[in-house]
């Protein structure tokens, strides 16, 4: 990455304080956002993947916390704005959408109002001129006949209408990241794919930076330019789209690949689920959090976090487990053909 | 709109004939009668009194007599108080019964949300804890419990306030809070827990990530939304202030409708039971009415519409 990011997250610790004790969902997540790219962050549910982005915009419920680490946007380590700052740049500088497009719009205020709220929040503008730019947003998002539609209520709305709502009060205030947690996952396969592609024109036009969360690998697969793989609360790959889905270098990435169907192997393929069930984050395992689900375990993987290891045939990615260690056995497919070579 | 209002209209009168039916003919069912009492009287003067009053009619004669009575609007005379109608007696104690009722029903409103609002903001702080004792104790202890204990203390024993009357405005303070104390903290419990629940909504978070400050959040997207089961308790709940109530009437000496309702039925004042029933359901279903539409105002996704005839 040539130029520098527009978010950087160093070293991210999130926890949630529960009766059972201290969840650590979040466990030293460190990724960068370049201005302009689509950055996927993938993984199963309890990753940590969406906690990393409440982490961000410091939206966690009253139990979570942030216990340590940075996320510097644009400068400025958003750990340490106070809440009045930090209230500024929602919605205005980073803009947010949620997964469930049904529960995320307030039922009983118009959608039009919602979008307007937004701009006069951040803008000195007047009402109706904020109403003007909610019409162009909705035509942005391409919501039908936008100016009637202002007035209508969430119910009135179908979800891919609703995320649409969603999207143009995410982008109402031209923000310079924006963040999508699962924006698809609630709709219907044929909506999922027109609010795919209605992000990744936006982001097109309007030159954003996004994260995109998901656990859907085919969605990462046609939008992003970068992949984050998430396990256990740490990023476990990370890389370029062509590079990690052409080479992945951890197993769990691996299996990860090998768990989705691909229509080209023909009817008859099984696929490869990934035995066993993601860890327990009150007492996550010493170790690497794959290790007790990984077939390539060894002793080493149970005893202590691998770091990142550069990938020295690609110089973007980065994969955390132990076979990357110099004095490690070499497996076919973890490890590059040439790294075996030399 | 007023399609439906006419139509909810329509339908309480037929309400209210039902009511008035069925409070007539059980009525009639009691034994005994207006007449009937201890002290035996002389057999022609009960045949003369019921001749009266009608009561030797048939009992369907005197069913369609006492429906036209009502449809003017003309509930009859008391049966027990010689000289009085029943139309007089509501008129005589509906004012002092209105005056605590509405003052309670804006103490329910005015302390009881308030009151969910900072427990919910403080969630298990002090604040929290010490409203939610407070209104613990207020609907467990039974209203005349809590008027004597404040007769008591603020009326004997500091002399802030009269013991009973209502001659100036010190007068309102017992009685008033008496009436609404276990209502205002049914109220403050139930804006708790709802402004809880609504904070956990989706929705929540959205107007956050867009940087609403605080406030807007709470009060446009949070309080909005949390007074919806509010609202559904407060119609019965502003039926049954303005009402009255008979023991707290009793306790401070309030010449309201309550009592006379209570005396009615051991008196077996035929017309006083039947009208101040009637008056009292009729009463009910209007606020039942404007709760209703009241929804309407506060959660768009309620549609009132007339049902297909």
């Amino acid at each position: 990455m040539s130029r520098p990011p527009i978010l950087s997250v160093r070293n991210l610790r999130t926890s949630f304080f529960a009766q059972r004790g201290e969840v650590q969902a979040v466990r030293g997540v460190s990724f960068d956002v370049a201005p302009g790219e689509i950055l996927g962050i993938v993984g199963e549910s309890g990753s940590g993947k969406s906690i990393t982005c409440m982490s961000i915009l410091r939206l966690l419920k009253s139990t979570g916390r942030i216990v340590d680490g940075q996320a510097i946007f644009d400068g400025q380590d958003l750990m340490e704005l106070d809440e009045n700052a930090m209230a500024d740049l929602r919605g205005n500088d980073i803009g947010m959408i949620f997964q469930d497009p049904m529960t995320s719009l307030n039922p009983t205020l118009s959608v039009g109002e919602q979008v307007v709220e937004t701009i006069i929040r951040h803008r000195r503008i007047s009402r109706a001129e904020a109403r003007k730019r909610a019409i162009e947003l909705f035509e942005l998002v391409r919501i039908p006949s936008a100016a009637q539609r202002l007035k209508s209520f969430p119910h009135e709305f179908s979800g891919g209408m609703r995320q649409r709502v969603m999207i143009a009060m995410a982008l109402s205030c031209d923000p310079k990241l924006l963040i999508a947690d699962e924006p698809t996952t609630a709709l219907d396969v044929t909506i999922q794919r027109q609010i795919l592609l209605l992000l990744k024109q936006l982001q097109n036009r309007l030159g954003m930076a996004v994260i995109l969360i998901t656990h859907d690998l085919g969605v990462i697969a046609e939008v992003t330019d970068r992949i984050v793989v998430m396990y256990g609360g740490m990023v476990m790959e990370q890389g370029s789209v062509t590079e990690l889905f052409a080479h992945p270098r951890h197993p769990y990435t691996q299996g990860l690949l090998r768990s989705v169907p691909d229509l080209r192997d023909g009817e008859h393929t099984r696929l490869t689920p990934i035995a066993g069930t993601p860890p327990d984050m009150i007492q996550p395992p010493p170790g690497c959090p794959f290790a007790p689900r990984c077939v390539h375990a060894m002793k080493q993987c149970d005893i202590a976090i691998p770091p990142l290891y550069p990938m020295a045939e690609a110089s973007d990615q980065t994969a955390r487990c132990w076979l990357h260690h110099a004095q490690a056995p070499r497996v076919a497919g973890v490890n590059a053909p040439t790294a075996e070579v030399a | 709109m007023a399609g439906y209002v006419l139509q909810r209209l329509g339908q309480m009168l037929l309400t209210l004939l039902a009511i008035a039916t069925l409070t007539f003919f059980l009525m009639h069912a009691i034994p005994g009668g207006p007449f009937v009492s201890e002290r035996m009287l002389a057999p022609e003067i009960a045949t003369a009194l019921n001749d009266k009053f009608g009561l030797n009619d048939p009992i369907w004669l005197q069913y369609l007599n006492y429906l036209r009575g009502i449809l003017t609007f003309d509930l009859g005379p008391s049966f027990r108080y010689p000289g009085v109608t029943v139309n007089e007696m509501i008129a005589d104690g509906l004012p002092v019964t209105l005056r605590t009722g509405v003052l309670a029903v804006i103490c329910v409103v005015a302390l009881g949300v308030p009151m969910g609002i900072v427990a919910a903001l403080n969630r298990n702080k002090w604040p929290d804890t010490a409203v939610m004792m407070l209104a613990t104790i207020g609907v467990a202890i039974p209203s005349y419990v809590i008027a004597t204990i404040l007769l008591y203390v603020f009326a004997l024993r500091l002399g802030w306030v009269p013991t009973f009357g209502l001659d100036d405005w010190r007068g309102y303070i017992l009685p008033v809070f008496a009436l609404s104390g276990f209502w205002i903290s049914f109220v403050a419990r139930l804006a708790r827990s709802s402004l809880l629940e609504t904070f956990e909504q989706d929705y929540m978070t959205t107007a956050r990530a867009k940087g609403l400050r605080p406030g807007q959040v709470l009060f446009k997207h949070g309080l909005r939304n949390s007074l919806i089961p509010v609202v559904t308790v407060l119609g019965p709940v502003v039926a049954n202030l303005i009402t009255g109530s008979f023991v707290i009437e009793q306790i401070f000496a309030l010449p309201g409708i309550g009592r006379h309702f209570v005396l009615s039925i051991t008196n077996r004042d035929y017309t006083a039971i039947m009208g101040i029933t009637i008056f009292y359901a009729a009463l009910l279903m209007v606020m039942i009415l404007i709760v209703d539409l009241l929804y309407v105002w506060l959660d768009p996704r309620i549609k009132l519409r007339k049902t297909a005839q």
